[in-house]
């Protein structure tokens, strides 16, 4: 588990941002994706870079968290095999650390929860010691993001606009993932690129 | 059958017969980490008004509950109501937040217990004598190391009257302390500016000339402006500060808002901004970060505290209920001067007596406020029966100084008074006697100590109160210690009796001055029972120094002793049974009513009453009385009563509102709180165009009060 981010592209584009943002608008959004490498629940090392030339969702879980249980009444395992279908890659991030709500001790731990839910990701990611969440400033279980084509992050945040833990706000709710892929496969710009994501904390292992 | 329908029909009748009378919430429901319950302001609504109905959370420790902005992950609760027609719910006033780490995030969260306080208008058609059913649906994500959503549906059963609602009496005065603590608007400019990757924020305006801005804290409404968990740098300016922020996605990636509103939270103060676009101004820098806290804030205001506390102990020796007994003593001393052990060993006596008394006030005080009850200082004087055998025991000191009779069973003449054991416990007990009688003559040096030691946690509470006992012990235990100084006292003689019957006159000066208050506290029937009992305990006490004449030349006499213990009993009993003759309420009522002296009279202080007069313009002064206090009924003799004042009154067209917390009060005590303090008197101006009261030092001047008028009205 290593993240070797291209910093100097980073900086380069960071620098270049006001620049960019008077230039050419439909750039501003496109921040090139952290690199990463993690263990998946095959045991196997996935890094980010494999999937270059294919769109990326990341979703960060915590099987014990209220809202990562709203979205897994359904929600979640339909977006998956939806996105999977279309060509999408989908990885499920668990970074919670040893000890805390939502560690998985093993890959095994990790496939009976998503066999018991029925879920349809390309995998599993295990990052107890928060790597890759440290590496994209992953907040709440979910937080969502959407990588496309080339590698930028065109979608950050909630993965729907009603911030709740209730299951029948689904029915109401806008799911921005969802809307991100819609326009990413129509070759249409993201329209909302950012919402502030809502959860429960990531369980960081302690500072 | 039959029953069951007299039952439930007793049960409806009761019911009606409660809802009428105050607000009724259907009691606190538990959530699992969470009591909630809705509880009002006023015990009633008012056709055509706002009442405000709080969400009362009281979370498990541990656990949270966040605000409307949760921070980095979170969720603000959520209020759904169910209201009558025409009735409509306001937003919730979200008192400032605290901040909470969880690992490289940072969340706005609630422990401990949180008011969510939500204005209610009421519709100008809802009938008086009806009652309303406010139901609520309450959703909050409450979390510890996890999170749990939980919920409660819950209601508050409201009479609708019309006039003028009282404060409810459980939580008014915490919903109205609440509310005064709330951020709100202020007038504030605010300004940002985002450059080379940082937010600048400048908020300028007269509430943050010369404000402490150490921990100065910007909540933003939105989660999108700024990096929660990133440190906020101050600088400070003539007329303000500069925050520097790290920026959050709408800076760095989307588009710059239009405006970034949010919450500026100062220590003990919260100001509601709106920043526009534009560059910081001069005034809102330069003058750096603030002071770094030298051990923290709270230990520089805790030896302020000690300080002050040592001071007023020291000066409340001086005190006219304290003086004479203490000064009586210490010339007894004198007499021993030639043994420094025995007088170090009173001095140590002495001091042991005030410091378990000052303790065992100070913890009774703690655990009275940490079971709730809105106490202050001075409140062991708001029950009238400790006032009235206050006044009892006086009269018994006074009566032993004029000679009537001694204490103890050994009949010792003055200045032989301190011989061997009987000396120690002596001095024991008159250092606990001296704490019991100090505590209504409050020095004005205590007030701050004193005030800060209750808003404290347990133990820093005790040692204020520990430098309280040390300052009033030390000049006696000073003299015990050096036998220079007792030395130079005057030689015991005749002259001392005679100076103990002159100091006896003080204390029945004192003694007087309980019975009023205790009258003030009753009325005009146990006033009569006090008087009484006064009599039958000077009568006892006469008969007790016959018997002890008669022991002297080695007789008894049962009679005198039988009738002595008979009065005395009789005495105890009389001011017992006015603990269940006495309204305390309705005579506070009217004392409140009665004029502070010629031509000035007062109101009555409620804080609506004060809003009302501010609407109005007016100048307005709050004395925060009580008939106990010595220095305010000095300060309301001296200063405010006298022409000039009242001239100045009228002429500025202020007013002057009185807060008598003579008997218990927990609005006044929220009041008093609010200011920092835990006692009386405060006096506070409210100037006439808006903005922060002014607070009058403890001892007024006329002059001090005219002019704080003057400019009040200007």
């Amino acid at each position: 588990m290593s993240v070797s981010p291209s910093l100097l592209t980073r900086r380069l584009v960071v620098a270049g941002l006001p620049l960019v943002a008077v230039a050419a608008p439909g750039l501003v959004h496109a921040a090139p994706a952290p690199a990463f490498t993690a263990r998946d629940m095959d045991g196997k090392a996935r890094s980010l870079s494999e999937f270059r030339g294919k769109t990326v969702v990341l979703e960060w879980v915590n099987e014990g968290c209220p809202f990562v249980k709203k979205h897994y009444s359904g929600n979640m395992q339909g977006l998956q095999q939806a996105a999977v279908a279309d060509g999408v890659v989908w990885l499920t991030i668990a970074s919670s650390a040893p000890g805390k709500q939502g560690y998985f001790a093993d890959g095994a731990a990790a496939k009976s929860w998503m066999t018991a839910k029925g879920a349809k990701p390309t995998t599993v990611l295990l990052d107890a010691d928060g790597t890759v969440a440290t590496a994209y400033k992953a907040k709440t279980t979910p937080h969502m993001f959407v990588i496309d084509k080339t590698g930028a992050v065109v979608y950050e945040g909630a993965i729907d606009d009603k911030p709740s833990s209730k299951v029948e706000d689904l029915q109401t709710a806008r799911n921005l993932v969802a809307a991100a892929l819609s326009d990413l496969k129509a070759g249409r710009k993201v329209a909302t690129p950012y919402v502030a994501p809502y959860g429960c904390a990531v369980k960081y292992k302690d500072a | 059958m039959l029953i069951k329908r007299f039952v439930a029909t007793l049960q409806g009748v009761l019911l009606a017969g409660l809802m009428s009378g105050f607000a009724l919430a259907a009691g606190p429901v538990q959530t699992g980490h969470i009591e909630v319950e809705l509880v009002a302001q006023e015990a009633a609504a008012v056709p055509g008004g706002t009442i405000y109905v709080a969400l009362r959370q009281k979370i498990q420790p541990g656990w949270h509950t966040y605000w409307r902005n949760p921070g980095d992950a979170g969720d603000a609760t959520k209020i759904v109501w169910t209201l009558p027609e025409g009735w409509s719910a306001g937003d919730i006033v979200w008192p400032t937040p605290e901040k909470k780490r969880v690992g490289p995030l940072l969340d706005y969260a609630y422990t401990g217990q949180v008011l969510l306080p939500v204005p209610i208008a009421v519709p100008a058609d809802a009938r008086p004598g009806s009652t309303v059913t406010l139901k609520a649906a309450a959703a909050f994500l409450v979390c510890e190391e996890i999170c749990i959503p939980e919920d409660a549906v819950v209601t508050l059963d409201l009479p609708v009257v019309a006039g003028m609602p009282s404060a409810d009496p459980k939580w008014g005065a915490m919903v109205a302390q609440t509310l005064a603590k709330a951020p709100k608007p202020s007038g504030l400019k605010a300004v940002f500016a985002f450059k080379d990757g940082v937010l600048k924020l400048a908020v300028t305006g007269a509430p943050l000339k010369g404000a402490d801005m150490a921990g100065a804290y910007f909540y933003p409404y939105s989660a999108k402006v700024l990096d929660h968990a990133a440190e906020q740098a101050i600088e400070r300016g003539s007329e303000g500060l500069t925050l520097s922020v790290a920026p959050g996605y709408d800076f760095t990636s989307g588009t710059a808002p239009e405006q970034v509103s949010g919450v500026l939270a100062l220590a003990g103060e919260a100001f509601e901004i709106t920043a526009t676009p534009g560059a910081p101004p001069a005034s809102a820098m330069g003058l750096g970060p603030p002071p770094a806290a030298k051990g923290g804030a709270g230990s520089v205001g805790l030896a302020t505290a000690l300080l002050f506390a040592f001071l007023g102990g020291l000066i409340l020796n001086l005190m006219p209920c304290v003086f004479p007994v203490l000064s009586m003593k210490a010339a007894s001393l004198a007499g021993h001067a030639h043994d420094a052990g025995k007088t170090r060993l009173q001095g140590l006596a002495f001091l042991a007596g005030v410091v378990a008394t000052f303790l065992a006030l100070a913890g009774l005080l703690i655990a009275v406020r940490a079971g709730g009850a809105a106490v202050g200082w001075g409140f062991q004087l708001q029950s009238p029966v400790v006032v009235g055998a206050l006044a009892l025991v006086m009269l018994l000191v006074a009566l032993n100084m004029s000679g009537v009779f001694e204490f103890g069973t050994s009949v010792q003449g003055v200045g032989a008074g301190a011989s061997g054991k009987g000396g120690a416990s002596g001095a024991f007990f008159t250092g606990a006697l001296a704490v019991v009688v100090a505590a209504p003559c409050t020095a004005p040096f205590m007030a701050g100590a004193l005030g800060f030691a209750l808003t404290q946690p347990p133990l820093i509470s005790l040692a204020v109160f520990l430098a309280l006992a040390f300052g009033f012990a030390a000049p006696f235990v000073l003299l015990a210690f050096a036998p220079a100084l007792l030395r130079r006292l005057p030689r015991p003689g005749p002259w001392m009796d005679m100076l103990k019957k002159g100091l006896a006159f003080p204390m029945y000066g004192t003694a007087a001055w309980l019975v009023w208050v205790f009258s003030q506290q009753t009325g005009a029937i146990a006033l009569g029972q006090i008087l009484a009992a006064a009599v039958l305990t000077a009568f006892s006490a006469w008969l007790y120094g016959y018997v002890q004449g008669r022991w002297i030349v080695g007789k008894t006499a049962p009679i005198a002793t039988v009738l002595a213990v008979l009065s005395l009993t009789g005495a105890i009993g009389l001011i017992v049974l006015t603990l269940k003759a006495s309204p305390p309420v309705a005579a506070a009522a009217s004392v409140a009513a009665t004029p502070a002296g010629p031509g000035l009279a007062s109101e009555p202080w409620s804080p609506e009453k004060l809003a009302a007069l501010r609407a109005e313009g007016r100048p307005v002064l709050v004395d925060f009385t009580a008939a106990w206090c010595v220095t305010c009924q000095v300060n309301e003799k001296v200063a405010l009563s006298s022409p000039a004042v009242a001239q100045a009154f009228k002429d500025r067209n202020a007013v002057l509102l009185k807060a008598d917390w003579t008997n218990r009060d927990a609005t006044i005590a929220a009041a008093l709180a609010e200011h920092g303090r835990a006692g009386v008197p405060l006096y506070l101006v409210y100037p006439a165009r808006g903005g922060d009261p002014v607070i009058l030092p403890q001892l007024l001047t006329e002059g001090m009060v005219i002019e704080a008028i003057e400019k009040a009205a200007s």
